[in-house]
């Protein structure tokens, strides 16, 4: 009972940060079609302001949401700075992802100039602890396993019930007839990236409160976000949502029966064969379109 | 108005011309081989110290790297992101073939390049029916899986902390360690000389203009009779062979081994060589490869700032001249030779 309410937790827990992560990046990919490798640095780049503001005396319920407000515009800035000026190169995919890099190492080595290397920690959203089902658990991780699927819910709802979410999957589908009904493309892609910035800077702030924050904490999210894009298909918002849970599943029982030193290799060889067999990722229709 | 375009139309031309594999006479291209790497090979007699001699042989081994990686990247159009798991591969390969099997060191160098090839060929077959974004997310996967498995297996691999004391290459009685360096940038330069001869000739053969074509058009070349899965898994194999090599002196002439080769630091700065450089030249990666090695030493005094330096002029190139350092050096070239054709 106590190894399936552990395992049962840890993957809400897991899955939940890297549905948030994974969502950011599918939105990119989808409506510009390219890849962002500094979304992990917007993720610790979130936690950091927050630290920050909440050290300047704000209270956390302030100090979070203007966190995440800042994040983006720092997604739309950098999306203006290194990725517009690209579109319609034939290369873009590949300078796009060297951009993107050294925009990241270039944040990442500034977050290390301006805060140092001294590890911090933002105050968790709930303090305290509770024992469910015989398994120890913090507030703060229960509160965003709630907050969580409310706010993909709302991303969800957006995407499909108000017009400029309805514009951005138009452009998302075929952005050559996007142009042809006058919606502003440059714009909506600023957009996309300041969407996926403000998720990724949300997702750092709810790490940044259970674990302690160095500059590079966003790499390792990165790389787990990569693989649930990959194994839910990174055409639509909804396969990576569910791809993420999975994996946070699969971790957590991988890591209760095999251990923590071969997880990662079991999730690659799981990975490597989905994408022999269904390299369009297993919740993913062949076609290109959000939601 | 005739004769405006009668000016300009030929420059025009000119720079319209596709730069395909095989368009400098071999002959041309021979001399200025041989003149450049004679100019290499002369360059410790212009810096005398030990420390520029270290800093060339960093330069030759990164050359090595991200001019192998133009063949797969440039050439195939195969986003290969495990290509620094190769590296990696001819690092660990090397130390525990000296290490544990004790063979010898030259032996161990020859057979990390075969390993690192055998590696490529393992993981071309995933990506065999992949396109564009799936090939990144496979290589780099793999890349991690690599790292994963060296850290899990610590017993054998000396996990996180690395490996040391790891037997370095000898040449005779000669001693490696207090000539200065010398035997080793004359090594270095070797292999950088074999490694470039053999991307040359490959690229300049049938088979380099199959792997253009299929990464032009894969269809037309596909109906003309080009394997998809042979090519691309010859690509890759081709492009490890001198990666793995060169993961072998590196850990031959470091005499130590970590898991750092396989981070994301190194993946971006070697990458950068490659794009910076301009794809499918392999010159051009071995000129950003020295251009960048050098600068980051001239910079050694911005500490912390570096990296960020670095950055900043990669993106700014990057935006300025998408078709890297040698699409700048022509784009120069040609306003300058504009301005000598004018007059006459």
């Amino acid at each position: 009972m106590s190894a399936l309410a552990e395992i049962l937790f840890g993957g809400l827990f897991q899955g939940s940060l890297y549905a948030m992560m994974a969502v950011g990046l599918a939105l990119v990919w989808t409506t510009i079609g390219v890849f962002n490798f500094s979304h992990g640095v917007f993720m610790m780049l979130g936690a950091y302001i927050a630290w920050q503001l909440v050290e300047l005396g704000l209270p956390a319920a302030v100090a979070f949401p203007i966190a995440v407000v800042v994040m983006a515009g720092v997604g739309w800035i950098l999306q203006a700075s290194v990725v517009r000026p690209l579109i319609g190169r034939p290369n873009i995919v590949l300078v796009v992802v060297i951009t993107t890099l050294a925009a990241g190492s270039l944040i990442e080595n500034g977050a290390l100039t301006i805060w140092g290397p001294r590890s911090k920690q933002i105050p968790a959203l709930i303090a305290g602890n509770a024992t469910i089902g015989g398994v120890g658990v913090s507030l703060h991780q229960i509160a965003i396993i709630v907050i969580t699927p409310l706010i993909l819910a709302a991303l969800w709802m957006f995407l499909n019930r108000t017009r400029l979410g309805l514009a951005l999957r138009a452009v998302a589908q075929n952005e050559d007839a996007s142009h042809l009904v006058g919606l502003n493309v440059t714009a909506l892609y600023g957009l996309a990236f300041a969407i996926a910035a403000s998720l990724a800077g949300l997702a750092g702030i709810f790490m940044g409160g259970y674990r302690f924050m160095s500059p590079v904490m966003g790499s390792d999210p990165l790389l787990k976000a990569l693989i649930v894009v990959v194994f839910g298909g990174i055409s639509s918002i909804s396969g990576p949502i569910f791809a993420a849970y999975l994996i946070g599943f699969f971790e957590a029982a991988c890591s209760y029966y095999f251990g923590l030193y071969w997880t990662p290799a079991l999730l690659f060889g799981v990975l490597i064969l989905t994408l022999m067999v269904r390299p369009e990722g297993i919740f993913a229709s062949r076609s290109r379109g959000l939601a | 108005m005739t004769d405006t375009t009668s000016l300009i139309a030929p420059g025009h031309a000119e720079a319209a011309t596709p730069i395909a594999p095989g368009r400098t006479p071999w002959k041309q291209e021979a001399i200025g081989f041989v003149l450049g790497f004679a100019l290499l090979a002369l360059l410790p007699l212009i810096f005398g110290d030990t420390y520029a001699r270290h800093i060339l042989i960093m330069a030759f081994i990164y050359a090595i790297v991200a001019s192998n990686w133009d063949l797969s990247l440039g050439y195939g159009g195969v986003f290969n992101f495990g290509h620094l798991a190769l590296f990696g591969i001819g690092v660990y390969a090397y130390s525990l073939l000296t290490k544990l099997a004790e063979f010898d060191p030259w032996i161990a160098l020859f057979a990390s390049g075969v390993i690192a090839t055998l590696a490529a060929i393992l993981v071309t077959i995933p990506i065999l029916r992949l396109k564009g974004i799936y090939i990144i997310l496979v290589t780099f996967g793999f890349a991690q899986l690599v790292m994963q498995v060296i850290i899990s297996q610590s017993a054998i691999t000396g996990g996180t902390q690395g490996l040391v004391r790891i037997p370095g290459l000898y040449i005779f009685d000669h001693n490696m360690v207090r000539d200065g360096k010398f035997a080793y940038f004359y090594i270095a330069l070797a292999l950088l000389v074999a490694s470039t001869l053999f991307l040359r000739v490959f690229v300049r053969s049938r088979a380099g203009a199959s792997i253009v074509a299929l990464r032009d058009n894969e269809e037309y070349a596909v109906s003309r009779g080009v394997s998809i899965v042979r090519q691309r898994m010859l690509t890759l194999a081709a492009s490890a062979f001198f990666t793995g090599i060169a993961g072998a002196f590196y850990a031959a002439y470091q005499r130590n081994a970590s898991i750092d080769v396989f981070g994301m630091s190194l993946a971006t700065i070697i990458l950068s060589m490659v794009l910076l450089g301009g794809t499918s030249t392999i010159y051009g990666a071995i000129v950003a490869s020295f251009v960048l090695t050098i600068f980051a030493e001239w910079m050694a005094d911005f500490g912390a700032w570096r990296p960020m330096i670095t950055a900043v002029l990669i993106i700014g190139v990057m935006l300025a001249y998408p078709s890297g350092l040698v699409g700048m050096i022509k784009a120069s070239w040609g306003a300058v030779a504009g301005r000598l054709k004018r007059p006459g």
